[in-house]
């Protein structure tokens, strides 16, 4: 029972990351019709951003043990402050995503704006491409040791019934929960969310109304892009931060938002969950090796696929002939 | 590509292994390998729309597969046709849920599996050598006697890649302009209308993927012959995903663009290594299919005055 308990909340951290991700992949999907297959490396960029905010200059010139040197620090060590503490640096991490994903929707998306889906897609693809290959080329092949915002010693628990509530995972689901409210307030209730949605709907007529198309774009672009940073400290808390680790991680989280529907924000949290789940029960309970934890997610994700196209809470697309 | 380009590539490509070296001559046969992989992707994406971004898990299919039925003493021929059944058998089981749906699903799940391949390959001990990769025993691929080529098997390698590849160039071609290959490009056009008009969608998809995935596992046996050691970890996703990039860099629209692509894939790396310019050849290539995007539409072989003045192959 206690194994089950804990292979439950190893599942739950891992699901609370997905979701988050998956949050923000069906929010840009919303805004935009658009799969976002940058948005894992978008956050690379914030995530190693706040590492070089967090990290001493003083590790940069080889001083600080096992630190690794990062490449950027001495280029910021003059800020008052520096380096900060972890969640400062992740604050400026999500910024640096944020408008990095603004800046990409100017330059490139903005400008492919006319053309079909199929160009859209490529570009993102391109950018996965070319920003997996910045931030190797910018902060090398290395893994850094990247901190966590909650406790996290091996006695930082809570005993439910002998399975082991981490604090890492309680705090994930806290900004897990707090991202939901907060992006449910920013469509629903909000000026922008309304503007998101008449897009959605016709991207022509919401112009013509005076709805300002291009800056409520910029707005869906920066938030997800900032989700994905937040995704990324996360992860590279839990584990490492290297370059190339959020792939699978995407990949994850694009399972999680097709098993949700890819247009509703309550599935992606369902879906997130679904995907830690399985991927921690699965190789728990049968002689499936825990290396290959990335494919019973993937696989119910095809199943699923097989037999509701549309997902589990996603709307059915009619298309006009 | 015309009848007098065509025969004057032929001319080239028979008289290179009389004046260049070994070392050239072999890296001139990867350069073909590559073109049918990039050839793969090219007939999918061109003449389907569909992306995949997984091709390079048929190529490491189909060197797989070649590996181990070498091991079983199969003649290298059956062996090659078998390792490309494979490769398209693999092709139609990843096509089959992910064709069921539209919208950017294939491309989704084929980067998923290319994420996968690696970690899955490393599982299978003898049959890929697990981590540390496995060698391919090809001894009994002697030149046959009436050539004499004993002494040279790099130029039998050579020919018989050169055989393979524009095989399965002609193949394509013709398919291209049969009725086949007019009902796949309806489906591209307007899938509805197409089947509407009788034609199954849903199978000519699943066809071409087939057809595409096995022409990357072909491309997979060659390599297994040219450079007989194989590792997983080579077939990783941003293998696939440079495959897929090449094509579309090289052009979409003819199927000049395939090998336009392969040069890409080879050239990009080594003008990249040449100039110094960056440590990683990934951003070249992002690079690379972000200009594209925005300059070319048609790739590179758009560029081209022949072929600048066809309408927009623009996949909707």
């Amino acid at each position: 029972m206690d194994l089950f308990l804990q292979r439950c909340f190893d599942g739950l951290f891992n699901g609370a990351i997905y979701a988050s991700l998956a949050l923000a992949l069906v929010m840009l999907f919303r805004a935009t019709g658009l799969l976002n297959f940058a948005l894992g490396e978008i956050g690379m960029v914030g995530g190693y951003t706040s590492l070089v905010m967090l990290t001493p200059a003083a590790a940069a010139a080889g001083g600080g043990g096992f630190v690794f040197p990062v490449a950027g620090t001495s280029l910021v060590s003059w800020l008052p402050g520096h380096p900060y503490p972890v969640v400062v640096a992740i604050g400026f991490g999500v910024i640096a995503s944020a408008l990095l994903g603004v800046l990409l929707q100017r330059l490139v998306l903005y400008r492919l704006r006319n053309r079909s889906d199929f160009v859209k897609v490529n570009a993102t693809i391109a950018l996965l491409l070319a920003l997996a290959g910045l931030v190797t080329e910018v902060w090398g092949g290395l893994s850094h040791r990247y901190p966590s915002v909650f406790p996290d010693d091996p006695g930082d628990y809570i005993d439910v019934f002998g399975g082991r509530l981490r604090y890492t995972t309680l705090g994930a689901w806290a900004v897990q929960l707090a991202l939901l409210l907060l992006l449910g307030a920013l469509i629903n209730r909000t000026k922008t969310g309304l503007a998101f949605r008449a897009i959605t709907s016709n991207a022509e007529a919401a112009s013509l109304m005076g709805i300002p198309v291009q800056r409520t774009l910029a707005i869906g672009w920066a938030v997800s892009c900032g989700i994905g940073a937040l995704a990324v400290s996360i992860v590279a808390a839990s584990t490492i931060l290297r370059p190339g680790m959020m792939v699978t991680v995407l990949i994850l989280a694009f399972a999680a938002a097709t098993i949700g529907g890819l247009d509703s924000p309550k599935g992606a949290v369902m879906g997130g969950v679904i995907v830690g789940l399985t991927q921690s029960l699965v190789p728990g309970y049968t002689p499936f090796p825990s290396e290959l934890a990335v494919v019973p997610p993937f696989l119910a994700m095809t199943i699923l696929l097989m037999f509701r196209p549309t997902g589990l809470f996603g709307t059915a697309r009619v298309v006009r002939v | 590509m015309n009848r007098y380009t065509g025969a004057a590539a032929l001319t080239a490509a028979v008289v290179l292994p009389m004046i260049v070296d070994r070392g050239l001559l072999e890296d001139f046969s990867r350069v073909f390998v590559l073109i049918l992989a990039v050839l793969g992707v090219h007939l999918l994406t061109g003449t389907t729309g569909l992306i995949s971004l997984g091709h390079g898990i048929f190529v490491g299919i189909g060197a797989f597969s070649m590996a181990n039925l070498l091991d079983q003493n199969l003649p290298v021929v059956v062996a090659l046709v078998i390792a490309t059944a494979m490769a398209g058998m693999a092709g139609v089981i990843v096509a089959l849920p992910s064709l069921r749906v539209r919208g950017p699903y294939l491309a989704l799940i084929t980067l998923g599996l290319a994420v996968m391949f690696p970690p899955i390959g490393r599982r299978l001990g003898r049959f890929t050598g697990s981590a540390l990769g496995r060698t391919v025993d090809v001894g009994g691929f002697d030149p046959p006697d009436f050539l004499r080529l004993d002494d040279h098997p790099h130029i039998w390698n050579y020919v018989v890649c050169l055989i393979v590849v524009a095989g399965w160039f002609l193949l394509t071609r013709n398919l291209l302009n049969s009725r086949i290959g007019r009902a796949i490009r309806a489906t591209k056009d307007h899938e509805h209308a197409a089947a509407a008009f009788g034609i199954n969608v849903a199978l000519a998809k699943t066809g071409t993927f087939a057809i595409s995935a096995a022409m990357a596992g072909t491309a997979g046996a060659l390599q297994a012959i040219i450079d007989p050691y194989l590792n997983t970890n080579d077939y990783d996703w941003t293998f696939s995903l440079k495959l897929y990039t090449s094509a579309v860099i090289g052009g979409l629209g003819s199927l000049l663009g395939a090998v336009v692509g392969a040069v890409i894939y080879v050239g990009l790396p080594w003008l990249n290594e040449f100039l110094g310019l960056l440590d990683s050849p990934s951003l070249a290539f992002g690079l690379g299919l972000l200009i594209v995007i925005m300059v070319a539409p048609n790739g590179v072989v758009g560029l081209l005055p022949r072929f600048s003045k066809k309408p927009n192959s623009e996949t909707s």
